[in-house]
């Protein structure tokens, strides 16, 4: 006897699981310029290496004889996948089958994804366009009351928290992304979204009959809000750059948490001294300056002449600059002021910005290099009712708990509290000669500390530029290179060089202990 | 097809200097206003070549966050 039947029957479920929505589902995605999920995982992978799991899970359907005559598939696509030759586990939904909005098959391959992940230790991508569930619940059969979850089960929302300690999770919002979906996208180390996708708690119709706004998903949930809003990281100008935009994120980081980041050789020489760095900082300490070109100055550069530095989360808490780098091809974690925003002050979302920031670098053991032009904490009535103090402290306890190596590079000013939020415990200091730093910048402080004396004199402009001279000369570097306040003030073109020679010695001293996984404590 | 583009103001501050008046022609990059915020001048760049077909601010005007600076015709 034969099994040929029934392998034929295999073979059925499998051609009409393929088929996901039907044809015509899938022609009216495309039209809307989007790919289905079974072409993204093809995209992103490399070719044939997408090994799927639970292709057969569904709602089949069967004729009056008992034989299949339809298949719904789950509409969540889930399986191992290899990324550059690197294993990863990558899922999403599948948008042509009840637009996404899980059925129940799609709800246990969905909860899957993350326990997979834990289970084989390897980097997570989910690539999401799907609604949440329904008022009817996504039980198989309306007619009963959904039982729900036995209470002695484990939260699905477990295990997606749990990955964010254990492995790198990128997402990417690839059209419209609702409810739980939702929350699936936001609970990731990088995110990024098309153009044409919005995320959404809930949309249109439900926002208007529960509040009375008439606005479309885009305007509730599209780019301009959630890269602002900082849920989403990242912009991507199409699919295929969102796609490649994981792939980027993923190169820098370890499979897990348990293993250190690997090590790619860099064409870029070690000595590179770029001039432009000597005179990029204006004397004229009103006029700004591009931390940004410091950056890519600084870091390698790759073998097709662009910087190696991945930005994330540009358009969030814009005053401080968080990205992805490499070093002689080790990967670091860099920040850095923008003063284009706010003379580069720590806001409250640039503060939450930081302490997500480090707590990643310190869980996928990524050394830090911070740039450092910090004025203050934002001031100001808005600054106030945002609670910035309070975020700006947490980051400032993330930045001393950190236990990755540390290194600073003082471009310019470093005041106030704030300025606590870029020197991580131990680091090695290095001082550009434009450095300035005390508890206030001269230009806000002298006015007030000094008003009853700037007034009572002959010529109060006068004494005024008198005592911010007086004191700008105390601000600077050099004296506190001589109580070796700092470890070294710098020709800024040596930067590079520098840097570099502290990451060998850093790294090596760090990596005498087994990569563990990064537990914080309570923070203010 | 001509574009027309909103320019808005990123951040918060007073209109120090006004650079261009309606209907300039400007380059990519060319300085629209520079925002006097926090102590530091800011200059609004225009992100593409065009011509000015609104200005919607006069110097000393306070500029709040996503405030609208100009309009920008391109070609």
């Amino acid at each position: 006897m034969s099994w040929q039947d029934e392998i034929d029957e295999v073979n059925k479920r499998r051609t009409l699981a393929k088929q996901q929505g039907g044809a015509e589902a899938v022609a009216k995605h495309h039209e809307k310029g989007r790919q289905s999920i079974r072409e993204r995982i093809d995209a992103l992978v490399d070719s044939d290496s997408f090994d799927e799991i639970g292709q057969g899970a569904g709602v089949p359907e069967y004729d009056d004889d008992g034989n299949l005559s339809n298949f719904q598939p789950a509409n969540f696509i889930l399986g191992f996948g290899k990324l550059n030759g690197r294993k990863v586990i990558i899922g999403g939904e599948d948008f042509t089958v009840k637009g996404g909005s899980p059925n129940p098959a799609g709800l246990r391959k969905s909860v899957y994804t993350e326990q997979l992940a834990l289970q084989y230790k390897l980097p997570l991508i989910r690539l999401h366009e799907g609604g949440g569930g329904s008022v009817g619940g996504t039980g198989q059969d309306k007619n009963r009351r959904p039982l729900g979850e036995p209470v002695f089960s484990t939260s699905r929302f477990l295990p997606l928290a749990q990955t964010l300690g254990a492995v790198p999770v990128a997402t990417a919002a690839l059209g419209p992304v609702a409810g739980l979906p939702a929350a699936r996208l936001v609970a990731s180390h990088f995110s990024v979204m098309t153009e044409n996708a919005a995320v959404l708690i809930a949309g249109p119709q439900v926002v208007k009959r529960a509040l009375g706004h008439d606005l479309t998903k885009e305007q509730l949930g599209g780019p301009q809000v959630h890269l602002k809003s900082g849920a989403i990281d990242n912009l991507a100008s199409d699919e295929q750059d969102a796609l490649q935009q994981i792939a980027l994120f993923l190169s820098y980081v370890p499979d897990n948490v348990w293993s250190f980041p690997a090590h790619q050789p860099s064409a870029d020489k070690i000595d590179r001294c770029e001039d432009e760095l000597a005179h990029i900082v204006p004397r004229n300490r009103r006029q700004p300056f591009q931390m940004r070109k410091i950056i890519d100055m600084v870091v390698d550069q790759q073998a097709d002449g662009g910087s190696s530095f991945f930005e994330m989360g540009r358009k969030f808490g814009p005053s401080l600059i968080t990205g992805l780098a490499r070093m002689n091809g080790h990967s670091v974690g860099v920040i850095g002021n923008d003063c284009m925003f706010y003379a580069g002050a720590m806001t409250a979302s640039a503060a939450q910005k930081l302490r997500r920031f480090v707590d990643f670098c310190n869980s996928f053991h990524l050394p830090i290099v911070s740039f450092i032009d910090e004025p203050g904490f934002m001031i100001g009535p808005d600054s106030e009712m945002a609670g910035t103090i309070r975020h700006g402290t947490s980051a400032i306890s993330a930045v001393l708990q950190s236990r990755v190596p540390w290194a600073c590079v003082q471009v310019l000013k470093a005041f106030g509290v704030a300025a606590q939020a870029h020197f991580g415990p131990d680091a090695y200091v290095l001082s550009w000669p434009s450095a300035a730093s005390g508890a206030l910048p001269v230009e806000g402080g002298v006015a007030v500390a000094f008003a009853r004396e700037i007034a009572a004199a002959e010529d109060p402009a006068a004494r005024q530029k008198e005592l911010e001279d007086m004191l700008a000369a105390s601000q600077s570097p050099f004296p506190r290179a001589e109580g070796l306040s700092v470890h070294e003030i710098i020709d800024p073109r040596e930067t590079r060089p520098k840097l570099i020679a502290w990451l060998e010695n850093a790294q090596a001293a760090y990596r005498t202990q087994a990569p563990q996984p990064y537990l914080t404590t309570m923070r203010p | 097809m001509p574009m027309r583009i909103k320019i808005t103001s990123e951040i918060a501050g007073q209109v120090w200097k006004l650079l261009a008046q309606q209907g300039d022609e400007l380059a990519a990059d060319a300085p629209i206003v520079i925002l006097e915020s926090m102590k530091m001048e800011i200059p609004i760049l225009a992100p593409t070549a065009g011509k000015i077909i609104e200005l919607h601010v006069a110097e000393e005007d306070m500029v709040a966050e996503d405030q609208l600076i100009c309009v920008i015709e391109s070609q």
